[in-house]
């Protein structure tokens, strides 16, 4: 094989999805989808690619990681407000201290595992949700939201419409194919070991604690990113950025789409706010309640996700001679 | 020269003495049987040796560094590998995931950074693992998932796994419990073909696997090493005898 058919095949899933993605303003307002919601669109394929790096690679479930989203936001929005509004030193302070963040509450919430561990990154988050909205009042604005910022900056551009949609999907591309080496890598397969047979590993010279929090620390740095990035779409950020609500929409995004494939929580978060802001508009206030139904519908019959749904599909229509 | 050394070591579970001043060497590149009923201490004494309880009182040199108060992993990364009586290997993961894992082990240490290093690209890494499932007889298997193993493969697996780093010494927590007869000559086939220089620590029932493998047994009964020595010396010892059947019958 030649050099470049290597990095194709090495490649393939990452430049399907940047041809994918860099050509959504073209054909996402064809399937009802309306201009910006293609930007948020990719903001959360960045929250959930991480987010699959620790609940997909390590089976680590967090309830919590609205919190380095809304820390990210805040941290971006008092930057933009108060400091310059260009955008990079703000994002840059935010993820930076988000990140920071997330290295202690990763230290003390992994001493749990299973659902104790969950109800920690819970409590954590619901921590900082209630800091924001009484401690930290005259920073984030309390029940109001943090407004009043100006046009973010990149340099001399105007971070508005198609600006910031490239500007976001740029570094979409650039972390999954971050995450998609990540996967590759010894660390990705010692990262699923823990999943798979934490005891063994240990047994097998590998310190696990290690591995669990530098998972949850990238996650936690995607999830900052995408915080940081939602500032940058829409300049505003609101309390609910730290609930928990937040953080359940991104494991139901991973769990629709199908967890640990990386891909797969990117479609789930493409179907459900693509669900949540155009199919709903004929479904009214029940939208909530097919959403439901579908999430119960996979849960139940394609635990997998979309992509078991996908792999079913190619199985059935599409094997050759050597199962490819 | 021993390359084991458990001196004195002691350890409760409340009021139960587990472990009583339990002494012990074992003999570098040899096999050593651990025997004695159940509740013993056989299995506990194990645990001790991986990291996994610290005992009350006593020390363990492994190859002249101690081996208490050190991590699981750490005692792993020294040489101390551990086949479990149920064989443990990682379900989700082909076979050949399996044991790269401790090859990487091997060469990164117990953590390492390496985030976007290509595991393909790691051919020799890669060689050596598909190696070690071939010397086990599991290269029909190599990109099966572990889960689809047959126990006996399993096991097969978890010794590749544990051998791949290349230990010096080897636990083995009753490796054949729960096999059938062939699987188990089969099991005795397997560590008696493994390298030399690795020594061996074998916990085991089955007295027909016991004496086909050891050098040197000791006795364990009610926390304690009772009897010790060849296994000629073992077959008619009284006190192993008393310990197994009781008194009565003696």
């Amino acid at each position: 094989m030649t050099k470049q058919a290597n990095f194709w095949q090495y490649n393939k899933v990452v430049l399907v999805f940047a041809l994918i993605a860099l050509t959504m303003p073209f054909w996402f307002p064809l399937m009802g989808g309306y201009s910006g919601l293609d930007t948020k669109i990719m903001i959360f394929c960045i929250f959930v690619v991480g987010f699959d790096i620790l609940l997909g690679f390590t089976g680590y479930l967090s309830f919590g990681h609205a919190a380095f989203f809304g820390i990210a936001a805040y941290t971006t929005g008092i930057m933009l407000k108060s400091f310059s509004d260009n955008i990079l030193p703000a994002m840059f302070v935010a993820v930076l201290l988000a990140t920071l963040v997330s290295v202690m509450v990763g230290l003390l919430t992994l001493k749990r595992t299973g659902i104790y561990f969950s109800i920690l990154t819970l409590a954590f988050a619901e921590m900082f949700h209630s800091m924001a909205m009484a401690m930290l009042q005259t920073w984030t604005g309390g029940e109001n939201g943090l407004t009043g910022m100006p046009t973010p900056m990149l340099f001399d551009i105007k971070m508005q419409g198609a600006s910031v949609f490239y500007f976001v999907t740029i570094v979409a591309i650039i972390l999954f194919y971050v995450a998609k080496r990540i996967e590759r890598s010894p660390v990705g397969l010692l990262m699923k070991a823990i999943k798979s047979n934490q005891t063994r590993l240990e047994y097998t010279g590998i310190n696990a604690r290690k591995y669990k929090l530098l998972a949850f620390v990238i996650s936690a740095f995607y999830a900052a990113v995408a915080g940081a990035l939602m500032v940058v779409y829409e300049p505003f950020v609101g309390h609910e950025f730290l609930g928990w609500h937040q953080s359940g929409e991104v494991v139901i995004m991973s769990v629709i789409g199908g967890v640990g494939t990386l891909i797969g929580p990117m479609l789930g978060a493409g179907f459900m706010l693509y669900f949540e802001n155009v199919l709903s508009v004929d479904l009214g206030e029940q939208w909530l309640l097919v959403l439901g139904a579908i999430f119960m519908a996979v849960v139940i019959f394609m635990p997998g996700g979309f992509m078991e749904g996908i792999a079913r599909l190619k199985k059935r229509y599409f094997t050759t001679v050597d199962g490819e | 020269m021993a390359i084991l050394d458990i001196h004195q070591v002691s350890l409760s579970f409340g009021g139960l003495k587990a472990l009583q001043n339990v002494n012990l060497k074992v003999e570098k590149g040899t096999t050593h049987a651990l025997i004695g009923p159940n509740g013993a201490g056989k299995s506990t004494l194990l645990n001790v040796l991986t990291g996994m309880l610290k005992p009350d009182d006593g020390s363990v040199m492994f190859d002249g560094k101690p081996l208490l108060n050190v991590n699981s992993f750490d005692i792993n990364q020294l040489g101390i590998a551990k086949v479990f009586q149920t064989p443990a290997v990682f379900p989700e993961l082909t076979v050949l995931q399996n044991v790269t894992i401790p090859v990487f082990a091997a060469r990164d240490g117990s953590f390492n950074l390496n985030m976007f290093e290509g595991r393909s690209k790691q051919r020799p890494l890669i060689e050596f693992a598909e190696q070690q499932i071939c010397e086990l007889g599991l290269e029909n298997h190599m990109h099966s998932l572990a889960s689809s193993l047959s126990r006996g493969d399993k096991r097969r697996l978890e010794m590749a796994i544990c051998l791949a780093n290349k230990p010096q010494l080897l636990l083995l927590d009753e490796p054949t419990a729960g096999m059938a007869r062939h699987e188990t000559e089969k099991t005795i086939e397997l560590l008696n073909s493994m390298q030399d220089g690795i020594t061996k620590v074998i916990v085991e029932h089955d007295m027909n696997v016991v004496f086909s493998l050891a050098e040197k047994i000791s006795v364990l009964a009610q926390g304690q090493i009772i009897a010790e020595g060849s296994p000629d010396e073992i077959k008619g010892h009284p006190k192993v005898i008393e310990a197994y059947l009781g008194e009565a019958q003696v």
